[in-house]
Parts: structure tokens; sequence; C-alpha cells
């Protein structure tokens, strides 16, 4: 593998070149508040578009509020328009643009969940492609960044993954002290940009300041669990029953914060954006947090109170996904955490149902558990 | 005063007065607390109060949330004065009778905007901005309290105008436009700023009805904007101002800007703050002889 060392206050120099590449490029970036001293006021960092060098959060904060999802699977986009003539109706193909983009500045959990997102959206295994997805995709590359300071949501060490991993990414950056990033040059895709910027890049990397700072940062993580016997546990079709799964979801208000903070969530909805005898047929981001997710047109709702929503996002999370896919249904970025109005922690989700695991009985019968 | 808060909390379940009480618990981690559900005595001692407590409970009580379907004859529930202002409106609104809750009032300091933004302390710099000019510090209407008055006075009237606002109104009408053009981007249409809404009743929400369909589900502009203008109307002269849709958006957008905005119109055109009065009637349903009348033109 090919490495090298770059500055890191020259990032904002590798923006303005892939710039004038005529690439497209994503980077974290802070957004203006009403009041910026003000109590309420957050910090407010989103993966956005970027015009300038001078215009970026790389390297800065811990994880953009939005993540890399919207980049390929849109937050709505239209498949097709409609005209009602008469009797019949035209189908009227929508041009799409995908523009060749950069996005630099992921973190290792937002680099590795593209992988599942693949899984669900292009699987060459099952056959299936969704276009606009897979268009996207191959448009993309990731520059991704490892993380140097975790918060106390962040559990990438529980899902196989690590603050340094350096999975599903094209190029891969590590502070390495001194200013210096080190440089990995990944994939073609990453090759590319490399040429891109090699007016910057410097000689070979430092793989042991590399390995050494990783380590580091990995010790920082607070949060740790083994999903092993988790998942061992939610394949026993029997434990879908449970009363565990009353008492751990009832706070769960169904808002769907999790699900679209998540870069794994991948459900979305299709509807007809009618006007008049014309309009759009339209696919949007959906929850299964959502009393109306799983209505039936009969009234009858498989999921009719709001405990088994949450159970289904777990499921899909640690049953589904490693029963379906090679890749990660969670790859512990914490942001649902980060992101629960009422702290519905899925690592403490992941906590009881592994004690259940080990403790059959607890909780059982006992509408109070402990 | 929590110790105070628990002994009740115990004997209101001994005795069998309730089935449940509502309060808040230690989360997750160490700037969060939790909304738990106490059912039996000995567990009360999970309870705890203190600014880090800034879930609104009594959406729990409000009839669209499933819980008031458990079975539960009556429920006690821990409210901060803002959270009992939430309780009165909706008793007022019919969503909630009075006997059929127990409010356990907590004497308030304010809380903390953000759990982010908890530091060990309570101050200027991340005290929520409603608790500025709260006048319900001591909580208005309590089954049980424990007595002892918050020990900080800073009550300036209610109708200070909040900063936020303000700002937002001083600027020109195009750039506040813009200014929400930008924030709007962001909104995925989560639709956690609803959920957490204590007032927020309708079981089909309008956006959520398909036929017809009077709002765009999908994320883009018009969907987004006519997502939030109806809901701001929506709740026109009934918030209470608990700012948990500004807290609870994912992405960082000040979804109550609106709604704070609208009380001030309702308390400038009918003198009107909801939530004070079990009686009250909502100003746009009434009619008075005497009310104003000059917008009309
Ligand atoms: S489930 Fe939570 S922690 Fe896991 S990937 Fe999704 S948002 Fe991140
Ligand atoms: S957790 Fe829910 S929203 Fe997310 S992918 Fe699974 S079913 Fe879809
Ligand atoms: S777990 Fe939290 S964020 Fe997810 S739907 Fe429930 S209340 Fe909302
Ligand atoms: S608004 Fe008043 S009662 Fe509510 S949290 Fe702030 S100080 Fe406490
Ligand atoms: S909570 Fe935020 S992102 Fe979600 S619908 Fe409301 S404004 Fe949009
Ligand atoms: S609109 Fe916002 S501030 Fe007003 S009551 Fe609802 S959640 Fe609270």
């Amino acid at each position: 593998m090919k490495t090298a060392t770059l500055n890191k206050s020259d990032i904002g120099k590798c923006i303005d070149l892939l710039l004038q590449a005529d690439l497209r490029v994503i980077a974290p970036r802070l957004q203006p508040q009403v009041d910026e001293d003000g109590p309420d006021a957050l910090e407010v960092l989103t993966f956005t578009e970027v015009k300038s060098g001078e215009d970026h959060q790389v390297g800065e904060g811990l994880l953009p509020l939005n993540g890399v999802k919207e980049f390929l699977f849109a937050k709505h986009e239209p498949l097709f328009a409609y005209e009602k003539r008469g009797k019949k109706i035209e189908i009227i193909p929508v041009h799409h643009e995908y523009p060749q983009t950069v996005i630099i500045g992921v973190r290792p959990c937002d680099a590795a969940s593209i992988a599942s997102l693949e899984s669900v959206f292009s699987d060459a295994n099952a056959g299936f492609e969704d276009p606009f997805f897979t268009e996207r995709r191959s448009r993309t590359t990731f520059i991704t960044y490892s993380c140097t300071a975790p918060d106390s949501s962040c559990f990438c060490t529980s899902v196989e993954l690590s603050p340094d991993s350096a999975k599903g990414s094209d190029l891969h950056l590590t502070e390495i002290g001194d200013g210096r990033l080190h440089v990995e040059v990944i994939t073609k895709a990453g090759e590319a940009v490399a040429k891109q910027l090699q007016d910057l890049l410097e000689g070979e990397g430092d793989q042991a300041a590399r390995e050494k700072a990783g380590a580091e940062v990995t010790e920082k993580l607070t949060r740790i669990r083994d999903s092993a016997p988790i998942m061992e546990w939610l394949m026993d079709t029997a434990n879908f029953d449970d009363e565990m799964w009353q008492r751990l979801g009832e706070k769960c208000i169904g808002c769907g914060a999790c699900t679209f903070v998540c870069p794994t969530c991948h459900c979305f909805d299709i509807v007809d954006e009618n006007k008049g005898s014309k309009g759009y047929r339209v696919k949007f981001w959906d929850s299964c947090q959502f009393d109306h997710f799983t209505l039936h047109a009969s009234g009858h709702n498989p999921r009719d109170w709001q405990y088994k929503r949450y159970r289904n996002r777990f499921n899909c999370k640690f049953k589904i996904y490693p029963e379906k896919f090679e890749t990660p249904g969670c790859v512990g970025c914490g942001r649902c955490i980060r992101a629960c109005p009422v702290n519905l922690d899925i690592t403490e989700y992941m906590a009881e149902v592994a004690h259940k695991a080990a403790n059959p009985n607890a909780m059982k019968a006992d509408p109070d558990f402990e | 005063m929590i110790e105070a808060i628990r002994n009740q909390a115990r004997l209101l379940l001994e005795n069998g007065d309730v089935d449940v009480v509502i309060g808040y618990a230690e989360g997750s981690d160490p700037s969060r607390t939790t909304p738990i559900f106490i059912r039996k005595a000995e567990d009360v001692e999970k309870l705890i109060y203190d600014p880090r407590c800034i879930n609104s409970l009594p959406l729990y009580l409000n009839k669209r949330h499933e819980y008031t379907r458990k079975g539960w004859k009556k429920t006690a529930i821990i409210g901060k004065g803002c959270d009992i202002r939430a309780i009165v409106q909706l008793i007022a609104e019919n969503q909630l009778k009075r006997d059929e809750i127990y409010i356990l009032g907590v004497p308030c300091e304010g809380v903390v905007s953000h759990p982010e933004k908890w530091d060990g302390s309570l101050h200027d710099g991340n005290r929520a901005s409603k608790c500025i000019g709260c006048d319900v510090m001591t909580p208005h209407e309590t089954d049980f309290f424990p007595g002892d008055k918050p020990d900080v006075d800073r009550s300036t009237p209610y109708e200070a105008t909040s900063k936020n606002v303000a700002t937002l109104m001083e600027l020109e009408l195009d750039k506040r436009f813009a200014f929400w053009r930008t924030d709007f981007d962001r909104c995925f249409k989560c639709y956690a700023c609803r959920e957490v809404c204590p007032h927020c009743s309708c079981n089909t929400c309008i956006t959520d009805e398909t036929t017809p369909s009077w709002i765009d589900p999908a994320a883009h502009k018009k969907g987004v904007f006519s997502w939030h203008l109806t809901r701001a109307m929506h709740l026109v002269g009934r918030c209470t101002g608990c700012g948990e849709c500004t807290r609870a958006c994912p992405m960082g957008i000040q979804v109550d800007l609106f709604n704070q905005r609208m009380k001030e119109v309702v308390q400038e055109s009918y003198s009107y703050k909801p939530g004070y009065s079990l009686e009250d009637k909502h100003p746009l349903i009434t009619y008075k002889v005497d009310d104003r009348e000059d917008f009309i033109k």
C-alpha cells in the first residue's frame, strides 16, 4: 500500500485542488446559529458542500450530525414524472445529476457504513441494484480521517471497528503529531485523488506512529459491549416474544430521530406528489419507528405498540443484518444515543439483552426487572 | 427536596393511590437523565431531580401516546413549573382529567438547554432560554410540593421577548427567510419535534394524512416548509414553551423559534398565556366583546 505524509494545515489546499479539478467536495462544516453565544445554541456540524478550502472543519469536532448517507441515498428524489392524458398515463423519465464527488473528513464508523448500505442497495449476489444509489456510489470517493477524541457515546470497538479503521475508505488520514497526517492510499479511487494532491503529499508515511496514535485513541473508548452473545440470543426466535422487550422499549416515543441519523438505516417510502393530472413519484426516507410504518390497508398493524417498533430496530441491527449480510448492521457511531430525546441508549439495550442471555430468568414475569 | 418527593411517591404506591410514578432517573451518561416509570415502592430511590432533568414528561400523558392504554387509572408525575403548565393545558384541552393525575411539583432553578452543554453546574452559558423569564419556578398547580422555595429568584417578567426571536425579528424579511432556508435544508422530517411535544395531540398528524395528502411527506423545501408552518399554526396559543422541539431536533434546528414568536403574538393580541388555569379557553375558539379588532381591515 502506498503511504505518504501531509500537513494538517494543507487540508484547505487539498480541498481547493479538488475543487479546481471540478469535483464536488463535501466536508464537515459548522452551520450558522441565530444566537451563537446564546444558551440554546449548539455547535451544529454537518456534511455540506464546500466552495472554498477556507470553509471546512475537517478533522475538527467529532461526527457531523447527518453522516454521509444522504449523499448516496438521497433524502428525497423523484423516480419519474407522470401525466394523465385522457385515459392514457404517460411516464416521463426524470433527469438526475450525479456529480463526481469527494467527501473529505469522514470518520471510520461512517466509512464502514457505506458497505452496509451497499448490501441493501446494490447486492450483486441478489442481482439487485438501486440505480440512484449505485450511480452516486460509483462517483463518490471517501477521504477518511481517524478519530482523535471519541465521546462517551462512541462504541465502534464493540462492533469490530476502531477509531482508526480504514474500512470503506479510499484515502485514509491519521494524525501522527506535529501537525502531520499519515496518508494511506487504499483504493484506485483513492489513488486518483492522491494524484490530484501530489504536490502536497510528501515522501512516505510513518506506519509505526500511525499505529501508536490509533491505539492511543482506541484506549479512550469507554462504552464496550460484546455483541456476539447478543446476536446469538436474538437468533433464537422464541426470544422475540420475551417480556423484556416491553419494559425496555416503554419510554420510546417513536420519533424517528435514531433512524434518520443512523448511517446504516436505509428504509424509504414512495408517494405520488400529484398536482392536477400530473406529478412525480417520489422516494424519501422513512423510519420503522413511525406508527404507520407497518400499518396495513386493512387497518391491522403488526407493530401496534412502540416497543415492538424499537424491538424491530434493535433486531434489524443485530439479527437481520448479521443473518442476511456480511456487513455490520450497526457501526457504533453513537448517533442514535446522542439524538434520542428520552435517552433510550442502544448500548444499554445491548447490556440488558446480554444480561438476559446470561440469565434467562431475568425480567421474567416480573414487571420491574433487575 | 428529592427525599420528600421520593417519600411521597413511596406512600402513593404503597397505598395503591397511583399505579405508576413518572419521573426522572440517571441516564446512560453523566450529562443525561431519562424518563422512568416506577411501579414498585422500593424503586422510588431511583428518582432524581436536578438541572439535567430536561424532558417534558407530560408528553407521556397525552392521549396520542399509547402509555395511556396501559390500563393505568391514576398516574403520579413529577413536574417542574413549565411541565405543570403543559399538564394544565392538557386538562384545559380535555386531553386529561385533573383527577386522573397526581402532580408531584418540584421547585426548579432552571434546566440546562442541552445535555451536551452540561458541565457540572447550571450557569448563564447553559441555562435553557425558557428559564430566563420563568414565572413558575415555584409551580402553580400541585398535589404535593416539598415546600422549599428555590434559592434563586431571577424571575423577570414572562413577557420578556426571547433573545433569539428578537434577533431573528430584527433581520430584514429576505434575510430571515434565507436563515430558515439554510436551517430547513437540514430537516429530514424525522418528526422528533412533533413526538416530544406535549401538545401535538392528533392521533393522525396532518402531515401523515394520505387521502388526500395535505403536506408532501418528502423532506424537500415544499415538504419541509409546509410541515413547519402548519405545525407552528397548530400550536398557536397552545404551546407552553417547554422548548423540547428544539432540544430534540437531531439536526440542531431551533424549531421553537416559530412557536415562541406565535406565543408573543397571542399574548400581545389577547393577553393570553396558556397553561396557567384549568378553566382556560383558547382565545381562538372563544369570543369576548372587547376582543381586539384592529387587525381586521
Ligand atoms: S444503530 Fe446507532 S450507533 Fe449503530 S450505526 Fe446506527 S446510529 Fe450509529
Ligand atoms: S432500523 Fe428500522 S429504519 Fe433502520 S434500516 Fe432497520 S427497519 Fe429500516
Ligand atoms: S429510541 Fe429514542 S430516538 Fe429512537 S424513536 Fe425512540 S425515542 Fe425516538
Ligand atoms: S422554565 Fe421554569 S420551571 Fe421550567 S425548567 Fe426553566 S426554570 Fe424550571
Ligand atoms: S426534529 Fe428537526 S429534523 Fe426532525 S422533523 Fe423536526 S425540524 Fe426536522
Ligand atoms: S411547540 Fe415546542 S416548545 Fe411548544 S410545547 Fe411543543 S415542544 Fe414545547
